[in-house]
């Protein structure tokens, strides 16, 4: 909408699947090339947090579509992300110091990781769509707890240490340099889901979504099955972020409980809402904000007179403060378009 | 371990759940809004178990009123700065802010109190059966559960007695009409913000008794709250009680009864229950009436 017309939309989609490609071709080409450059240790802890920016760039797209433009409040992405990476780590892994493993190919764990994620999308979206609003908060939100809680306490899923001997694919010659392809191949996902986050949000069927964020009744009455289109975002939804729980097994070699706590949900809202929850690009400079915030503590914590924790609290009291106060003064976030949220 | 023994531990978790569900619901009925942040209040009267029992040495009955006094105090102060401006901008937003408050909050405590674990001793005194399969009960067991059921009889009095109860069930139920009647639904939120912030520092103070006193003190018991309250009906008070007494049981029989590889699914079933309740009966078990 907005500024953008069709035809530059288009261009502008075949750009992006261009600097994708592009991206994921580079990253392929560091990981063969076996290069090893020696990095310096600042450098490492940038790539270490932007990985993890990227993975959870994977997780705000989805999100974003669900609630920024359906108005669906799906307040549980860690659990398919969770369900992604346990499927994945405990089909691949060859060997895990604790729970159940099946060494079957990558691939296919991958896709039976997937297929897991839909599965429970579908059965949460069919089961729970209906409710209104802040109870599907309620249930997304439990159904994650209800995940943690499984693979932390049922046998079998390897406890608090979770499951290790996943292979590692992005695999390069040196440590730093595994690093950096797998920063390169996830940026070139991120800019892929980007692309198809903003297909559906300006395609017809993502009108239809808007107009059942702002008046669900009303569209139904046009004729549009609106219970259809709001399964099929959660199935988008569940798709991508199991995807992103895969890629974390993967890049990672192994999951555990911690990786998938209550805090991951909550900071990729906040980065959402701080950006501006209905646009894209928003959603995932929100989350660069927040993500870079934890960067600069990284490093600015030398320079104050305070211990690491203490740092680290006042970072995210800073985060909580921001959230206050773009909600209070500008609901529609900074990059947010704030004629679109006159409902929510 | 005896049925009763895990009956009094299940009645002593339900206890400090339920007051702290009856306020938080109190909040969802008339602000209108799930309170993420409603286990920071409850963290500050945890705070004041610490500071009034063990660097003031008051009994405990003393500071219970203090954590009472001082919380509803602090959390109309907080709720005053960030949700009374919001009112009115929705559901969501609310809630939304409620999780960076709550964020703050946390971390706020983490920054002046430090993140140590504090317990707290309140020398109570233990009585042991040897009837019934053997148990003991403590006076500290006897003060969370009898506060639980003096503040039920409290809040029932208040919610049925009283025209500033009255107010606030009519403004829970249908804002506008309850304006149109003349009841002044600025001052039935604030009435409602002290009483939940009362009721959270009392819980958070119980909690502080039992098990420790840390900036996470809240923040660790806010997930069961919240599925007390809906379980109950969100808006209800009474249906928060025995919405938190169900998770409560729950919870403690699946510890004391289940094998030891599931025995610690207690808090998971407890949300399987929240969810199954929320599907087949989604007006909770108060049948509270639902705006879709």
């Amino acid at each position: 909408m907005s500024a953008e017309t069709p035809s530059v939309e288009g261009r502008q989609d075949r750009l992006l699947w261009i600097a994708g490609l592009v991206l994921v071709l580079l990253g392929l080409a560091v990981m063969m090339s076996g290069i090893a450059p020696g990095l310096s240790g600042p450098i490492l802890i940038v790539i270490e947090v932007g990985i993890f920016f990227l993975l959870y760039a994977l997780l705000v797209l989805p999100v974003n579509v669900q609630f920024g433009v359906s108005g669906l409040v799906n307040f549980g992405p860690v659990l398919w992300f969770g369900i992604g990476g346990y499927a994945t780590a405990m089909l691949a892994s060859t060997g895990s110091y604790q729970g159940q493993t099946f060494g079957l190919p990558w691939p296919f764990a991958v896709l039976v990781g997937v297929v897991l994620a839909v599965l429970v999308g579908l059965l949460l979206g069919v089961t729970t769509l209906q409710l209104r609003g802040d109870f599907l908060a309620v249930v997304t939100l439990a159904s994650a707890e209800i995940f943690y809680g499984i693979v932390e306490k049922v046998g079998g899923f390897g406890g608090a240490t979770g499951i290790g001997g996943v292979p590692r694919i992005f695999e390069a010659g040196s440590f730093p340099m595994t690093d950096v392809a797998v920063t390169f191949i996830l940026a070139g996902i991120v800019v892929f889901v980007y692309a198809l986050a903003q297909r559906i949000t300006f395609s017809p069927y993502g009108r239809v979504l808007k107009a059942i964020r702002s008046d669900e009744d009303a569209t139904e009455a046009l004729g549009k099955p609106t219970f259809r289109y709001k399964i099929l975002v959660f199935v988008y939804g569940a798709i991508i972020m199991g995807l992103a729980g895969s890629l974390l097994a993967l890049y990672n070699g192994a999951v555990s409980p911690g990786f998938i706590t209550l805090d991951v949900t909550v900071l990729v809202w906040i980065g959402m809402l701080i950006g501006g929850a209905g646009s894209n690009r928003g959603a995932v400079f929100g989350l660069a904000i927040v993500m870079g915030l934890q960067l600069f503590t990284r490093f600015a914590n030398d320079a104050f007179p305070v211990s690491q924790s203490e740092f680290a609290a006042l970072r995210l009291m800073i985060v909580g403060l921001l959230l206050v106060v773009i909600i209070r003064f500008r609901p529609s976030g900074i990059w947010g378009n704030p004629e679109e949220r006159e409902v929510l | 371990m005896g049925v009763i023994q895990s009956v009094i531990f299940g009645l002593q978790l339900g206890s400090y759940i339920a007051i702290a569900a009856v306020g938080f619901t109190l909040i969802y009925g008339v602000v209108n809004f799930i309170n993420f942040a409603y286990g920071e209040y409850m963290t500050i009267g945890a705070f004041m178990t610490f500071i009034t029992v063990n660097q003031w040495g008051l009994p405990a009955i003393v500071g219970l009123f203090i954590a009472l006094v001082v919380t509803a105090g602090l959390g109309w102060i907080v709720s005053r700065i960030v949700f009374v401006p919001m009112q009115g901008t929705g559901a969501i937003p609310m809630l939304m802010a409620s999780i960076g408050l709550g964020m703050f909050l946390r971390n706020f405590y983490q920054l002046i109190a430090g993140g140590e674990v504090r317990f707290v001793d309140i020398g109570a005194s233990q009585f042991e059966f040897d009837v019934l399969g053997g148990f003991f009960i403590s006076t500290q067991h006897i003060l969370i559960i009898a506060s639980a059921f003096i503040i039920f009889a409290l809040i029932h009095v208040l919610l049925t007695r009283t025209q500033a109860g009255i107010a606030m069930r009519a403004t829970s139920q249908n804002e506008l009409l309850a304006r149109a009647s003349g009841i002044r639904t600025k001052q039935v939120r604030r009435n409602v913000w002290i009483v939940a912030s009362a009721l959270a520092g009392v819980s958070g103070f119980l909690i502080g008794t039992t098990t420790f006193v840390s900036p996470l003190t809240g923040f660790n018991q806010i997930l069961l709250v919240l599925a007390a309250a809906i379980l109950g009906g969100a808006g209800s008070a009474y249906g928060a009680f025995i919405g938190a007494y169900i998770i409560a049981f729950v919870i403690t029989f699946t510890t004391a009864y289940l094998p030891t590889e599931i025995s610690g699914l207690g808090e998971t079933l407890a949300f399987l229950v929240l969810i199954i309740v929320l599907l087949v009966r989604p007006s909770g078990l108060a049948d509270v009436e639902v705006e879709a």
